[in-house]
């Protein structure tokens, strides 16, 4: 059994053994049925199956139980001792859109202006960025990539993080609409150094950036009304022409807003304008749970490696966010990407932790990572957890994901074996050639 | 030779008038002319007719207030020219003296602003000033003064007749003096120039550029400026002595300083907190300076701190306005710090008095000066004794000042300065009626002719049974028309009105009737108009009416048709609601209705009176949420048994031990199964882990210095330590994460930092009691794309541009060190030539080349590293530590060899381009490499779980456990040099311990205690209950602001502690997370 597990290994290690320039390599398509025995099986939509049995091919989960039926040249490997999840997913990010973001040229998430619904996240993802392999080697194989910026940032995409260009790791090209909502206060860093002209002026734009976005939702209607009635008068308009999905409520919107004022501005404008939204931040969400629950507004939590936002809020108010929510009754999912950024979207798992450590149960912590964002984002039909008929994306690793000591041994996306193999891991491997030098020079 | 001090002025007298009511009717004509001035006083020369107007009054009838603590009589009052002549019952009148009825009057002595400050600008590049633009003890408001610019007559209102005019920019400010509030020329203002230096030791956050431009900065230069002030003095004295030596510079600014150096003269330090206060205090003794410091006003939350220093006050009385509490977010947002500062400001000049310390009252912050006397009954009304008040707008004032020969109080021979008021100067509805400055009167305002306010009875065809209701708000007119039912029906609802209306805030909604409007006095004559339909008019009628002495008036309406209807009118009552005459308070609630005032007399029965008048909960510390009212105790003996202890020392991990503490340290540790000692306090740790206290090694917490100094490339002279905030909520929520020790450094803005401050989180202490002791001292060094500003979306050019640069400035810094030792140790030795000049940037690297300062460098590149290391190698040096160290497992054979410790990031990378080569696994090379490795924080979120770092030793590199761990405990003490006393738990160690609620290297654990000096800092069980306590304490506050009727603002728009606004990260450092942008907070990230 163990010499099974030794091939999966060696298979990385002989990748590592190239030259670095080749750089991580896509797996091919499945060729063959392949069923992971022995493991644990977290199938986090149902109950976890000790010591199981999961069979996929052609990129989908054929069966899963205590003993399934192989069908004829199936290629079985023992994951003895291990577990099998459904690959992590980070629900908000920036990837494959920056890959150093103090400098300048790497960076493809903000476009100019305000107003930026026609942009669209996915066609500036790159598959050769650096992060892409550190994330998906502990086992996050799946993030949200959302421009970022202005009051309409655009649109974003879920990426399934391998592929050899970005269509084949768009796993949903067009997720939703991003908003960022225009909040009502100043802050006093900023207040101290405005005059109080300034301080008016400021607040009056603040309030004008509502109106802004109601005469673009109002616009949009119009034009879709004239483009579909093929009125020659109405010339096309990108921004506009965005907007339809949205207003005819097929796309949702996810809107950044972390106060109590501006979460219930941003949801009942959207149960107004007869909209999908999906709250993204939400550190007073709890506070606005009945309103939330009454429009199945749900939040991706931004972080819950996050201070107190208030000087009297408990410490652990960011910690408890997730139990809290969970509590109400709140939809809700568990991102990194205030804390962790693109760059360090591996630590994913560990905000959830955190959560458990302070009273959110640990299979709602592992949902929050992999089922719940799937369902908040519309593709709980391929991923999110291990299922019959969804998507052959799963990790394998050693332990619970949860803890920091844990490893992904492998994974798979579509039943395409994952390339765990990184810039870091190879620097690691140089460098400890450096010193195993030394030594032998000694 | 060195103090330009100039003689005392003394006041030339200037009496001007022709007749007294004219004296604030001179115009500029008369100052330009000079007509008024008193030719045996004035050098200025009158043109055309002499005018000379009799010059003795005598003020008769009224109740006389010579001192605060004299019996008050009536008395006359004679003043002869600008001075008090006598003052007795009854006085021979020398002929010719005008006598002044003011019956029912009170004189006072005219009030003395302690303090206000004007900015002046020094022109550049002109004579010899400081090299420093921030630096101007030369300036002297004699001679910059324009008293127009003051507005005295804004200060007369307030009963004010003498200020301490002092300048407000820079550092070192510059010197004060004592200006009359009259209406002359200059020349006449001043009654004495040189009072006090002035010096504020910050600067504003993001106002002006150059060096310094953060607190810490200031400090350091304010104290080169006195060190180089001593230099001076002893370098020309060293010159006249001696023919042979180099003369010294000139510097115009240096010696106007040296009088405050030598205590000749008062120093004033601005002080925006209490904080301040106590740094103000240490600086003055570090100089020997005969201190008063310009208060804060917050000087009640460290009240014993601020006794010890014994220091006088210019105190303001801008108490808070209440914290917006109107909306159920508004109210979410206040802090429960801003809530009880509120509560307790007002008791703050009570508090001062009541423990002993001086002060004296100044209009500082004040928006408007006319508020004054009524922020001064607030501090009455809350304890404040009324003698006390008194004085320290008066009498204190002038003794603080050396002026109490002159001004302050009522007597033979003083200059003639009086407040008259209508009444006592305590009484609730005072007013100040004129004032009298050298001698001349000054009224404040002409009364009325006739008063109008009050309900005045219609007598007139059609309006029979009404009433015409007028209220006077200031010296704003409103009125309506009421009937008589409605005035009845008012009678009965007003209180319940009022209440309301005080929560509305809504005036008009009270008023029933016809509005009438406009409305104006003129003179004896009332004229008004309103909509007249309900009347049978439909449109709007006009109406005139003239007033009589005897409460009667007569007038003509003129009807929208054009009719002329004559009526006459008749003043029944002095207010607008008759019943309101029986209840004082409710008047008041009409008449001041909005104004901000003290919610005794407001309220009435509806709030107990006593719960208003003090402050509803104790102060603790710090101020707010989660204070503490007294420090944890320190048991005898605390045993923690049946526990799994993680020692991060010899034992090694010991599974069910027990570990006894007290007095602050470690006493033994106990394997399974061995008898336990006794003790005071015994936990069952059972199912628990205990390791030493979390040591963070890079963190900007606890410090409001602004934490870089970068206004130049070299700053070794700044001190963290200069600028503890212990009140730095982030002390808190690390302690709940474990943290006991962290190392608080300079941000990474230059090559050479500045000094940094190792503190133990001792949440509750002072600035004092943060403070390690016995830590060695230390400083930042940085290398990389900070210090050459590689990210700055503006080019700079500042030196240096490149690495090489880098290596160049730092080896120049140390052979600049090692000439600045030679030539004291030569100076100590022979006396030689002039004396070297005490340079503290200098001061500092002569300590890292002798060995007793620790370089903390931030680095990246393995480059950096190297030539850093070979720099240091040429002098010497061992570094401190490598701070980040990224791409030191590039190098981490060299750093062994040098002796280098490795303070990095667990997994960061990425956020810049010279960290693309980072990884996790550095951690483990460079450990397995003999490097004594530790992960930092360098940000107050990832502090709190510095656990989670360590166990990435384990996941990247396989690190053991039992040495991942040592990362956040043992080996950060090793690399700040304080493992003999923390850093493990071991016999003798400090009692620095956290119980977790499982294995500290699990995502899953948490801290559950934390124990700092065996005192217990940290209790999750009593950190719920603190929870429930800040939300009653801040529910109970907000109804009280509610029902105070209080005027609101919002705490950010009046006066926030600027020291507050200095970020708590390192700006600089390029990684800083972005999630403030989201919550509203967004920072600029170069200044």
């Amino acid at each position: 059994m163990k010499t099974i597990l030794h091939t999966t290994l060696a298979i990385a290690i002989g990748i590592l053994a190239l030259p670095l320039s080749a750089d991580e390599v896509p797996g091919a398509p499945q060729s063959k049925p392949i069923v992971l025995t022995g493991g644990t099986i977290h199938t986090v939509s149902g109950p976890t199956i000790p010591r199981g049995e999961i069979l996929f091919d052609k990129g989908k989960i054929i069966a899963i139980g205590t003993s399934v039926e192989k069908p004829e040249g199936t290629e079985t490997i023992s994951v003895e001792g291990q577990h099998v999840y459904p690959g992590m997913f980070e629900s908000h990010s920036s990837m494959g859109l920056t890959e150093i973001s103090a400098v300048r040229a790497t960076n493809d998430f903000e476009e100019s202006g305000t107003i930026n619904p026609n942009v669209k996240a996915l066609v500036s993802v790159y598959p050769d960025n650096v992060i892409i392999p550190v994330t998906r080697a502990n086992g996050v194989l799946f993030a949200l990539t959302a421009p970022a910026g202005g009051l309409i940032s655009g649109k974003s995409a879920v990426l399934q993080l391998d592929g050899w260009t970005y269509e084949d790791m768009a796993l949903q090209p067009e997720t939703a609409l991003h908003i960022n909502w225009p909040s009502q206060t100043i802050s006093p860093r900023r207040r101290i150094r405005m005059t109080e002209e300034e301080i008016s002026k400021a607040e009056k734009e603040q309030a004008e950036q509502l109106y802004k976005i109601r005469e673009l939702f109002d616009q949009s209607r119009a034009y879709r009304d004239a483009r579909s009635a093929k009125d020659s008068r109405q010339k096309y308009d990108a921004r506009l022409e965005a907007m339809i999905d949205v207003v005819d409520g097929k796309l949702p919107m996810i809107i950044r807003a972390d106060r109590a004022e501006d979460i219930q501005s941003a949801v009942s404008f959207g149960a107004e304008q007869q909209l999908k939204i999906i709250i993204l931040g939400g550190y007073d969400a709890e506070r606005c749970a009945d309103l939330l629950k009454k429009h199945e507004v749900p939040v991706i939590i931004s972080a819950v490696y996050r201070l107190p936002q208030r000087r009297d809020e408990s410490y652990d108010a960011a910690y408890t966010l997730p139990q809290r929510l969970h509590n109400s009754g709140v939809k809700y999912c568990i991102s990194g990407t205030d804390r962790s950024e693109t760059w360090n979207a591996r630590i994913l798992p560990y905000h959830a932790a955190t959560a458990v450590g302070f009273g959110l149960p640990a299979d709602e912590a592992i949902k929050s990572i992999t089922l719940y964002p799937a369902q908040i984002l519309g593709v709980d039909d391929r991923i999110g957890s291990l299922d019959v008929g969804k998507d052959a994306s799963l990790i394998i690793t050693d332990g619970d994901p949860l803890e920091t000591t844990t490893t992904t041994l492998a994974a798979y996306i579509q039943g395409k074996q994952v390339d765990l193999s990184n810039r870091h891991l190879s620097l690691y491997k140089k460098y400890e050639q450096k010193y195993e030098q030394l030594k032998q020079a000694k | 030779m060195q103090s330009r001090c100039i003689p005392l002025v003394i006041a030339v007298w200037a009496t001007l008038f022709s007749q007294i009511c004219l004296a604030q009717r001179e115009n500029d004509d008369d100052k330009k002319t000079g007509r008024f001035a008193d030719k045996n006083r004035s050098s200025i020369q009158q043109e055309g007719l002499n005018t000379n107007p009799p010059v003795r009054f005598a003020i008769v009838g009224a109740t006389v207030h010579r001192t605060p603590t004299s019996e008050p009589k009536i008395e006359m009052l004679l003043i002869d020219g600008s001075k008090i002549m006598a003052i007795g019952e009854s006085l021979v009148l020398p002929p010719g003296t005008q006598t002044v009825d003011a019956t029912g009057k009170h004189l006072y002595p005219g009030l003395i602003d302690a303090y206000t400050g004007l900015t002046y600008d020094l022109p550049k590049d002109k004579g010899t000033a400081y090299w420093n633009e921030k630096i101007t003890p030369q300036l002297n408001v004699a001679d910059e003064l324009d008293l127009n610019a003051l507005n005295p007559e804004k200060y007369r209102k307030s009963g004010f007749t003498a200020a301490l005019v002092a300048p407000s920019k820079g550092i070192v400010q510059g010197q004060s003096c004592i200006v009359l509030l009259g209406n002359y020329q200059n020349q006449h203002s001043i009654l004495k120039s040189n009072i006090a230096q002035h010096v504020r030791l910050t600067v504003d956050r993001g106002r002006g550029s150059g060096y310094p431009n953060s607190p810490m900065g200031a400090y350091a230069l304010a104290r080169q400026a006195m060190y180089d002030t001593r230099w001076y003095e002893e370098a020309w004295r060293v010159a006249a002595a001696n023919s042979n030596v180099e003369r010294p510079e000139r510097n115009a600014a240096l010696a106007s300083l040296a009088s405050a150096i030598n205590r000749q003269q008062m120093v004033m330090i601005d002080t925006s907190n209490e904080l301040f206060a106590i740094r103000a205090s240490r600086f003055a003794r570090e100089f020997g300076l005969k201190l008063t410091i310009l208060g804060s006003g917050n000087e009640y939350r460290r009240l014993d701190d601020v006794v010890a220093l014994g220091r006088p006050i210019v105190l303001p009385v801008d108490f808070p306005k209440a914290p917006d509490v109107s909306s159920p977010e508004m109210a979410n947002d206040v802090s429960l710090e801003n809530l009880m500062h509120w509560d307790h400001a007002p008791e703050n000049p009570a508090r001062l008095a009541d423990s002993g310390v001086s002060f004296v009252f100044t209009t500082k912050g004040l928006k408007d000066k006319q508020d004054f006397l009524e922020q001064v009954r607030k501090a009455v009304k809350r304890g404040l004794s009324p003698e006390k008040a008194f004085a320290a707008m008066t009498i204190d004032t002038a003794r603080l000042y050396g002026v109490d020969d002159l001004i302050g109080s009522l007597e033979k021979n003083k200059i003639a300065n009086i407040m008259v008021t209508d009444g006592d100067l305590f009484g609730e509805k005072t007013k100040v009626v004129e004032t009298w400055v050298d001698g001349v009167r000054h009224e404040s305002e002409q009364e009325p002719l006739r008063e109008v306010a009050g309900t005045w009875k219609l007598i007139a065809t059609g309006f029979s049974n009404h009433s015409l209701l007028i209220e006077k708000n200031k010296n704003a007119l409103s009125a309506s028309i009421v009937s008589q039912s409605e005035l009845e029906k008012a009678d009965q609802t007003s209180d319940q009105e009022i209440q309301n209306d005080k929560r509305s805030d809504k005036k008009s909604s009270r008023k029933p009737g016809v509005t009438v409007k406009p409305i104006g006095l003129t003179g004896t004559r009332l004229t008004g108009a309103f909509r007249s339909d309900d009347f049978g008019h439909p449109g709007i009628s006009l109406f005139s009416m003239i007033l009589s002495t005897d409460q009667t008036a007569n007038g003509q309406l003129n009807l929208p048709d054009g009719t002329t209807v004559p009526f006459s009118a008749q003043r029944i009552a002095e207010t607008p609601v008759e019943k309101a005459t029986e209840d004082k308070a409710v008047v008041d609630g009409i008449t001041k209705s909005g104004e901000s005032e003290s919610p005794a007399d407001r309220i009435g029965p509806v709030a107990a009176k006593n719960s208003n008048i003090s402050a509803s909960f104790p102060v603790n510390f710090p101020l707010g949420a989660f204070g503490r009212t007294e420090l944890p105790s320190q048991p005898k003996s605390v045993l923690v048994k049946n526990v799994f202890i993680w020692t991060s020392g010899e034992p090694g991990n010991i599974e069910n031990g027990a570990v006894l503490f007290g007095d602050g340290l470690i006493k033994s540790i106990h394997r399974a199964n061995e008898k336990l000692p006794s003790a005071d306090v015994v936990i069952d740790g059972t199912g628990a882990h205990l390791t030493p206290g979390i040591i963070d090694c890079h963190s900007h917490m606890a410090t409001d210095s602004g934490v870089n100094e970068s206004g130049q490339a070299i700053t070794a002279e700044v001190r963290i330590g200069d600028m503890i905030d212990c009140d730095d909520i982030t002390i808190y929520r690390q302690l709940a994460g474990g943290v006991t020790t962290a190392n608080v450094l300079h941000g990474s803005a230059n090559p050479i930092g500045g000094q940094n401050q190792v503190i133990k989180l001792r949440w509750g202490q002072n600035e004092a009691g943060m403070k390690f002791e016995h830590a060695p001292h230390g400083i930042k060094f940085a290398l990389g794309e900070n210090v050459k500003q590689s990210n700055w979306s503006d080019p700079s050019n500042r030196y240096p541009q490149t690495r090489m640069g880098v290596e160049q400035i730092m080896d120049d810094a140390f052979r600049a060190a090692i000439d600045y030792r030679k030539q004291w140790l030569e100076w100590n030795q022979n006396h030689e030539g002039l004396p070297p000049r005490k340079n503290l940037e200098l001061d500092a690297i002569t300590e890292i080349i002798e060995g007793t300062r620790w370089i903390h460098c931030h680095s990246y590149r393995q480059d950096e590293i190297l030539a850093l290391m070979r720099t240091l190698e040429s002098h010497d040096i061992t570094i401190g530590s490598f701070q980040h160290i990224l791409e030191g497992y590039k190098v981490a054979d060299a750093m062994a060899t040098h002796g280098a410790m490795a303070s990095a990031f667990a997994d960061w990378w990425a956020y810049k381009y010279e960290v693309k080569d980072a990884i996790p696994y550095a951690g483990a090379l460079m450990h397995r490499a003999g490097v004594v490795v530790s992960f930092n924080s360098d940000d107050a979120e990832l502090g709190r779980h510095l656990n989670h770092e360590a166990v990435k030793a384990v996941r990247y590199g396989g690190v053991s456990e039992i040495e991942a761990l040592k990362f956040v405990t043992l080996n950060p003490a090793r690399q700040l040099r304080i493992d003999d006393r923390v850093g493990s738990i071991e016999v003798g160690k400090h009692a620095d311990v956290v119980l977790w609620s499982g294995s500290p290297l699990s995502n899953l654990s948490i801290v559950q205690q934390t124990w700092i000096d065996g005192r217990k800092y940290f209790d999750r069980t009593e950190d719920s209950k603190t929870r429930t306590e800040v939300h009653q304490q801040r529910l109970t506050l907000i109804q009280k602001i509610l029902e105070s009727g209080e005027e609101m603002e919002r705490p950010d728009v009046s006066r926030i502690d600027p020291a507050k606004l200095w970020p708590r990260h390192d700006e600089f450092c390029g990684h800083h997370h972005s999630e403030e942008d989201h919550w509203g907070e967004q920072e600029d990230a170069h200044e």
